[in-house]
């Protein structure tokens, strides 16, 4: 089992450089829905089966299938379905080349690391990659909103972050409870729908998903001049 | 029982107005209803308290303390003053779009209504949730019913205001979620349990590193949704690109909720770290003022103006929830904020149906014909910067004296310009000469018939104001 379990951390791990240097969206997605089906399955390798009652673990199971199923399958091909109507396939200028981004998530690895060493926050038992790949994915999915310009790879970004705060609380072994890990889940789901309504109503609206050409809002507003009319 | 009443019934009315969507009276019908059921819920939930005791397997979930009846009747009563002007304004809006030149467009009714509904059901749950973690699936809920909601007109600026209000926020709220994990790591070995009596019951045993480390990314995480400095960014835009009417329950009501968040964990710290967390709230409270002011002066959209002015009183409110003896002030100053904040904006959109900007370069003189509307923006401004008798100005006495003497003097300063610059653009907006654009004939008409639900907000608050000054006097 545990072996196992280090398998899907370093699978974890890898997903962040391979985000970090993934130009086309589709292998962007692939890597996400790989992370989703890791963050999906990581629990039931570091659940201690034997500790908790048959209903408890029952609802672990399902919830792990759930996850599997939202993650895995259902957010990726969403985000496939909003890659195909905004008819983009690839996020060609980078806001951070691809190289530099790959630096930056192998020294967000090293400060994790080094963070997890000084501060060990897992209980005892837990893997010591555990706690710094959930933090690595954290920064990571930060850093991939900030850094790119299309607006569907920062949702990829967003459910790269949330899936690093999933993993961190799975190998913190945090149980909140079926119905508050049900209402997290859907609200992941939820909002990565409505990010792929609102990616489909801005390539239709601006000609482009690009967020960094979002600009019509701000307070740098030039007064009006003689004979202009309002908009 | 009442308190699933209270979150289910603006549910299953959302989901019901999908089935009468062809029926636009029906479904203003329904809003109304529903506001005017919850408020009475929420007032028998406030005042009897044996109401709110029933279940004992509910109380795991959901409850209202006397912290939670506080902001549960506040919302309530918002909500169904927003709601019945609602069912007024957005007849007149629809007209509004046949005499435009360029019609933008409105979002479909059943939507519109729905999500309103399913966004008081969300705020309902943030206020009776009794767990860290349910709490921050509401939080989360609340942003994702509402985005659409800002999507009213559907034009190309609310596009981009919604874009950035879902994914700041989502990442705001995806830190306060790491918050709440640490939190979960800060509480000794065996103690899973994250319901806020317990946390407090065993807060005197939680690890400090951790507990400092998720109080840090909580206030991040709820101060993003809440609007303070510098985490505000999506509000500005947000505020302004919604309706009046949206704009009115972002501030008035769902600011409060993400300020519910961090009291909550603000009551859960150990004594020796209260002052840690205190210092927190009262840098990022005094960072908004600074913002608040900088963006005001010579502010070009009187939408935006009112946005800062959000920032601006919830850096107050952090300040003010951070000194426990002037908690009471904190909770006046909330109301106070909350109904006057919510009496602006929708005599802001009632201004803005009948001139079709905001710009207010573009503006002047509006006295004229919105002189109803024109005499309530005034008063509401004045009032929202503390000038008596409005209750503002005793709390925000109380909470200059409550500071140290330099950070009291600051905090006045900031006051004092963010006031010049409201007034002089208002006044200019208001009593200035006639500019480019006049406001609609029939359309002023219309904007108003509909000052009757903002000028029973700012009485209210007036009442407030009075009993403030009579207690101090």
């Amino acid at each position: 089992m545990t072996f196992i379990s280090e398998i899907l951390l370093a699978l974890f791990l890898l997903a962040a450089l391979r985000l970090a240097g993934a130009s086309r969206l589709k292998h962007c997605i692939a890597v996400t829905a790989c992370q989703g089906t890791v963050t999906a399955l990581y629990p039931l390798f570091v659940h201690n089966w034997a500790e908790f009652s048959h209903d408890t673990n029952m609802q672990m199971i399902l919830l792990a299938l759930l996850t599997l199923g939202v993650k895995g399958f259902l957010l990726p091909a969403l985000l496939v379905r909003a890659m195909h109507t905004a008819q983009v396939k690839r996020e060609l200028e980078p806001l951070v080349s691809y190289p530099v981004s790959i630096l930056l998530v192998v020294l967000f690895a090293c400060g994790a690391f080094t963070l997890c060493v000084k501060y060990p926050v897992a209980p005892a038992g837990t893997s010591v990659l555990a706690a710094p790949s959930a933090l690595i994915a954290i920064f990571t999915g930060l850093f991939i909103i900030v850094a790119r310009k299309k607006a569907i790879t920062q949702s990829i970004g967003f459910l790269f972050f949330e899936n690093g705060i999933t993993l961190f609380g799975a190998c913190m072994k945090l149980e909140y409870g079926f119905l508050v890990e049900f209402g997290i889940l859907l609200d992941v789901f939820v909002l990565v729908f409505v990010m792929g309504i609102a990616v489909f109503h801005i390539s239709r609206e601006f000609e482009h998903i690009d967020a960094d050409r979002l600009h019509l809002l701000g307070d740098t507003m030039e007064p009006a001049k003689q004979g202009e009319t309002a908009k | 029982m009442i308190q699933l009443l209270l979150v289910f019934i603006p549910i299953f009315s959302a989901v019901a107005v999908w089935r009468i969507k062809n029926r636009q009276n029906r479904m203003r019908m329904l809003l109304a209803l529903t506001s005017l059921m919850h408020l009475v819920l929420s007032a028998v939930m406030t005042f009897r308290s044996e109401w709110n005791a029933d279940f004992s397997w509910l109380q795991h979930w959901l409850y209202a303390d006397e912290l939670g009846k506080c902001f549960l009747f506040l919302t309530s009563l918002l909500f169904c003053m927003v709601a019945i002007h609602t069912v007024f304004w957005i007849k007149a809006e629809q007209d509004a779009q046949e005499t435009r030149e360029h019609p933008e467009g409105l979002l479909k009714l059943h939507i519109f209504v729905s999500g309103l509904l399913a966004f008081e059901g969300m705020m309902t749950l943030v206020i009776l949730s009794v767990d860290f973690g349910l709490l921050w699936v509401a939080v989360e809920a609340t942003t994702l019913v509402s985005a659409p909601l800002i999507l009213f007109h559907r034009s190309a600026r609310s596009l981009e205001a919604m874009w950035k209000y879902l994914l700041i926020c989502s990442v705001g709220i995806g830190l306060a979620l790491f918050g709440t994990m640490l939190l979960a790591a800060a509480m000794p070995p065996g103690e899973g349990d994250l319901r806020f009596t317990h946390v407090t019951g065993v807060r005197h045993l939680l690890k400090p590193v951790w507990f400092k480390a998720s109080f840090i990314f909580i206030l991040a995480g709820y101060g993003t949704k809440m609007g303070l400095a510098p985490f505000h960014t999506w509000l500005p835009d947000a505020h302004s690109e919604s309706p009046g009417t949206v704009s009115a329950l972002l501030s008035g009501a769902l600011l409060n909720c993400s300020l519910l968040g961090i009291i909550r964990f603000y009551e859960a710290a150990p004594d020796e770290m209260k002052s840690f967390c205190a210092n927190l709230m009262v840098a990022l409270g005094i960072l908004s003022l600074v913002f608040a002011a900088f963006f005001t002066v010579r502010q070009l959209d009187f939408k935006r103006l009112l946005a800062y002015s959000s920032v601006e009183h919830m850096g107050l409110l952090s300040i003010l929830w951070s000194i426990p003896s002037i908690r009471d002030a904190a909770a006046i100053h909330m109301y106070a904020h909350s109904l006057i904040k919510m009496a602006l904006f929708l005599t802001a959109g009632n201004l803005l149906l009948a001139c079709g900007t905001r710009r207010t370069d573009l503006l002047g003189g509006l006295s004229g014909k919105l002189q109803r509307n024109s005499i309530l923006f005034f008063a509401g401004v004045l009032m929202i910067c503390g000038v008596p008798p409005s209750p503002i100005f005793a709390t925000e006495l109380r909470l200059i004296m409550a500071l140290p003497p330099i950070a009291g003097a600051a905090v006045l300063i900031l006051l004092l310009i963010i006031f010049a610059a409201m007034t002089h653009t208002v006044l200019h907006l208001i009593c200035g000469p006639d500019k480019k654009v006049l406001p609609d004939e029939s359309l002023s008409i219309q904007a108003e018939k509909l000052v009757w639900i903002p000028g029973v907000m700012l009485v209210l608050a007036l009442a407030l104001g009075m009993i403030q000054l009579h207690s101090i006097l």
